[in-house]
């Protein structure tokens, strides 16, 4: 067992943002979590990545909104739920943000030599030259800036980012988002890459069921924080209340 | 089993547009409160302490002035470190009307009050489409700049400066002014912030591309700005200069422009009454300290890192967010 999440609770203030969730994603494997806005995904993300302590620290320092993180993050039978995030990062917990977070102002090359600071410069040549080959049009902008790249750019930029940290568990938050289809099935055919490759495992969170399912080992649901339905990729896509909520027929 | 502490607002925020929702008199005590008991305890104040403190408190409005105006550029999202420029500019102008015109006291404020702002305006407004650091970095040089021109050209007394200027009729009506003007731009600002007006210079400030995106000029706006902060700095200066009856280059120190900074940051920035509250507890914090030398900047400069390490937020966020919301233990179930 690689990841262990056990009975998530996270409050923003008064809101209920994570309720009771459990998770395990089993190593090489490719999970899922499928929800719609504000279901939670992105703050199940941050809690695994340990984002959500310095959110809760800062919002702290400026009186803003209190934030209570109930319930406990296991990593290869360790706990790890009071680890801070560059902890995890060591541990091999890599977080690829939602809405492609990318340093405006540096080219595509510095973005990825920015990321890959900590690692060995043999490493990180050997990764970067991997996310070339992964995303040839990053290869043909690699001198660009990386804000004036193309929103799918950005996208493939973020996960070469975190690519170069040599994860062992990938996390990526709503990767497809604001994708065009096209686009979209051309990085989930990346996705499939990096784990035949690179044998990381992988867990995402997206809104587009239709696209993911196909591809992923197992999946979770989760509505209003909570976690409604649970299977492999074949139950999920097979079962009604899925297809009619994510499949929109 | 987990408890944790949940927030609550009290009920009379409930509101729509500007209309409260009041139930009964201890509603309306608990708007009025706040925005009233300031007032009386410092008038209060002003009859019971002695005329050194009197000239004190005239200070403390007029650094409490200038630290409104720069939490009012702030909002607009322009860090000024020069707000010496705005209180030299006003001093100035008004030392110059008073002394080679002669216009009386009652001219020479508002006048050097709207022509101040109006100037500054004119000289920042090359610099108004530099954003951050570029913009913060020139109004830091200009009253350094102004200091040499007036020193190295001799104009308006040189380095002696002006003297001899016209006084307030009694020393009631320059405490009064002072802190009439301080609570004027407080109430004006804050109001103004509030209304749509302010959302505009608010959204300059998180996302100018976002404000150009509605079709509204924001240099334009950030023009606007900038004379009502400006007018307000230049306000503090003319005010002041007929309190000293001295204009000279001391006006464009840097402790006019460090002081509302800092003031700004421990009473809480973004609120206005932040500001002012802070340069409450500043000015007289450090005419305090006066008796004790050269340890005095030691103990100031101590105080303030204090205060911004324990309440990063201010003080003025951490009081009203107490005042506005109370607090309850509940009952999480978990296992």
């Amino acid at each position: 067992m690689l990841l262990q999440v056990k009975h998530l609770m996270v409050f923003y203030e008064n809101a209920l943002a994570l309720n009771d969730f459990s998770l395990e994603v089993q190593a090489g494997e490719i999970v899922a979590v499928i929800g719609s806005n504000s279901a939670g995904k992105t703050t199940l993300m941050n809690t695994i990545s340990g984002l959500i302590q310095d959110i809760q620290i800062k919002e702290k320092r400026k009186g803003g909104e209190r934030l209570t993180i109930l319930g406990e993050v296991w990593l290869n039978r360790e706990d790890i739920s009071s680890a801070r995030p560059e902890q995890r990062v060591q541990k091999g917990i890599v977080l690829c943000r939602e809405r492609h977070p990318i340093f405006p102002e540096s080219d595509v090359l510095e973005n990825l030599h920015i990321a890959g600071y900590l690692r060995r410069r043999q490493e990180v040549r050997e990764t970067v030259d991997f996310v070339f080959g992964l995303f040839p049009n990053l290869a043909g902008h690699k001198n660009q800036k990386a804000g004036f790249l193309s929103g799918g750019e950005q996208q493939m930029l973020t996960i070469g980012m975190a690519l170069v940290v040599r994860p062992v568990l990938l996390l990526l938050d709503e990767p497809l988002l604001g994708l065009s289809p096209a686009m979209q099935t051309k990085l989930l055919a990346a996705i499939k890459t990096i784990r035949r490759e690179t044998g990381v495992t992988i867990l995402i969170s997206e809104q587009f069921a239709r696209p993911i399912l196909p591809m992923i080992d197992r999946g979770y649901v989760i509505e209003n924080g909570m976690l409604t339905m649970s299977g492999n990729s074949k139950e999920l896509m097979e079962n009604p209340e899925v297809v009619s909520a994510y499949f929109g027929v | 089993m987990y408890i944790r502490k949940e927030r609550i607002d009290r009920g009379v925020k409930a509101r729509t547009e500007d209309l409260f929702a009041l139930a009964s008199g201890w509603d309306l005590l608990y708007l009025l409160a706040p925005r009233l008991l300031p007032i009386l305890v410092l008038l209060l104040l002003t009859v019971t302490v002695g005329p050194y403190w009197q000239k004190v408190l005239i200070s403390t409005a007029v650094f409490a002035l200038l630290a409104i105006s720069w939490d009012f550029l702030v909002a607009a999202g322009m860090v000024s470190l020069g707000q010496a420029l705005f209180f030299g500019m006003g001093a100035y102008l008004t030392g110059i009307l008073n002394h080679y015109f002669h216009w009386p006291i009652w001219l020479t404020i508002p006048v050097s009050t709207v022509l101040g702002g109006a100037l500054c305006t004119f000289i920042l407004l090359p610099v108004l489409r530099l954003r951050g650091i570029y913009f913060s970095m020139i109004t830091l040089v200009l009253p350094l700049m102004l200091v040499r021109i007036i020193e190295a050209t001799k104009i308006f007394g040189g380095t002696e400066g002006i003297s001899g200027l016209a006084s307030y009729p009694g020393r009631w009506l320059e405490l009064y002014l002072g802190l009439a003007a301080a609570w004027a731009a407080l109430f004006a600002f804050r109001r103004l912030l509030n209304a749509d007006y302010g959302l505009i210079l608010k959204g300059i400030s998180d996302n100018d591309r976002s404000v150009m995106s509605a079709g509204i000029n924001i240099y334009w706006y950030k023009a606007q700005a900038l004379f009502l902060a400006g007018s307000v700095g230049a306000f503090a200066g003319a005010f002041m200069t007929h309190s000293y009856m001295f204009v000279g280059m001391p006006v464009f120190a840097l402790d006019y422009s460090i002081l509302p900074i800092a003031a700004a940051v421990v009473g809480g920035m973004g609120t206005m009454a932040g500001p002012l509250l802070g340069a409450f507890i500043l000015v007289p914090l450090s005419e305090v300290l006066r008796g004790l030398g050269g340890l005095r900047i030691v103990i100031y400069a101590l105080s303030l890192t204090v205060f911004i390490v324990a309440l990063p937020e201010g003080l003025f966020h951490y009081i009203q967010r107490k005042y506005q919301q109370f607090e309850r233990k509940v009952k999480v179930d978990y296992e």
